[in-house]
């Protein structure tokens, strides 16, 4: 299989598996909601232990941000696999621009304006 | 069992802008933005913020055939999402610090404008495409490409020019899309298309696979910053993604240029009434 194929197949599968993922995360999300009638959500700014751990782990909204996360690092994810085939290439260039736009996304998050 | 009622009613509004904006190949945040904002009274910050979450879901889900069809320049994609990533987080930062009526007023302006671009779109078909060479830097990193075109029956060859300029295009279609929350494949894809001198199917392509990463760029700045209402965002998400899938079946029985004409007037009315509610009319 040529190389280009090869992150073809990867580039697709690692999105195909991104969306139904954080999908089944938001649906369960909602059927919680549902069923416990709880729609609280911190508000404000995001702390990150939240975002991972949740206060519970299983409060409706904790859920839905895990779902959300799932979807956004999938293009992130995208992304690092990227950055492996073009070093296995040896495609310095392309690994270079790949690693700053990784940077760029892992710099968004961490920073957030206060 | 119980859902309160605007978790249904968000669920409602992004399945039919998710339908409509597959139907005419553009976001489904387009629409969608102003319909939460006049029907639901969400806050525009709000508002944009379930919608770029959304933009991520079906702008992967899309990009899962088109990588497959083999439409996508993943060089081209990968060379401009640095542009794109750093407008986004630009974008995404600068709505911090904008108030409601400004950005309703700016939300309104890239009504009128994707309204003028398809009002034009409607009266010519297809839209002229002369082949270039790559030029000095897409040279370098062998940025141009090729594809098979399954109507003409062969395989089209294309190169990649004015590559500063579209970079360039591309930072201030970032910004927008973090700005506003949603794509901001209406400025890709024709600068692409007519000042990169990339067929249009292939821009398309490409421009939808940037997006995932540009719209996820925003939108964690946004879920750092407070803008995501999680039980907005989630009917919102589910809604266009579903949306999405119907409205990709549907386009095969509708004639495309009826479509467009209302979608004007849609788009027109839409873009007006922000306008209006931004300056305080």
């Amino acid at each position: 299989m040529s190389s280009l194929k090869r992150m073809e197949t990867l580039v697709s599968n690692i999105l195909m598996a991104g969306v139904l993922m954080s999908g089944a995360l938001i649906l369960f999300g909602l059927m919680l909601t549902a069923v416990t009638g709880d729609t609280s959500c911190p508000n404000g700014n995001m702390d990150l232990d939240w975002l991972i751990m949740g206060d519970p782990f299983f409060a409706p909204s904790h859920i839905l941000f895990l779902g959300f996360l799932t979807l956004i690092a999938t293009p992130v994810l995208r992304i690092a696999a990227s950055i492996y085939v073009y070093m296995k290439l040896r495609d310095n260039v392309f690994m270079t621009i790949t690693t700053v736009v990784l940077l760029v996304l892992v710099v968004s998050f961490t920073l957030g304006i206060g | 069992m119980y859902l309160p009622p605007y978790i249904i009613y968000a669920f409602l509004i992004s399945l039919g802008s998710g339908v409509l904006g597959a139907m005419l190949g553009m976001g489904g945040g387009t629409i969608m933005v102003p319909l939460l904002i006049f029907l639901l009274k969400v806050p525009i910050h709000i508002a944009s913020g379930a919608s770029i979450i959304a933009v991520v879901a079906t702008s992967s889900a899309a990009a899962v055939s088109y990588v497959k069809e083999e439409m996508t320049n993943m060089r081209l994609g990968m060379f401009l999402e640095l542009a794109t990533t750093i407008g986004a987080v630009s974008g995404a930062f600068l709505i911090s610090v904008m108030s409601e009526a400004a950005l309703r007023t700016i939300f309104g302006l890239s009504l009128l404008y994707a309204a003028g671009t398809m009002f034009l779109q409607s009266r010519k078909m297809e839209r002229s495409w002369a082949q270039k060479p790559n030029d000095a830097i897409a040279e370098r990193l062998q940025l141009g490409g090729n594809y098979f075109d399954s109507a003409r029956n062969e395989t089209i060859t294309y190169g990649v020019s004015n590559t500063p300029v579209t970079f360039i295009i591309s930072y201030v279609a970032g910004i927008v899309s973090g700005l506003l929350g949603i794509g901001g494949g209406g400025i890709k894809v024709p600068a692409m298309n007519a000042v990169a001198g990339i067929p249009m199917k292939v821009a398309v392509a490409t421009s939808n696979f940037m997006i995932g990463v540009t719209a996820a760029a925003s939108a964690l700045v946004y879920i750092r910053n407070g803008y995501c209402d999680a039980f907005l965002t989630a009917p919102v998400v589910l809604g266009t993604l579903l949306g999405a899938f119907i409205g990709a079946r549907l386009i095969k029985q509708v004639r495309g240029v009826d479509l467009k004409k209302i979608f004007v007037a849609v788009l027109l009315v839409l873009g007006l009434r922000m306008i209006l509610s931004g300056v305080g009319i």
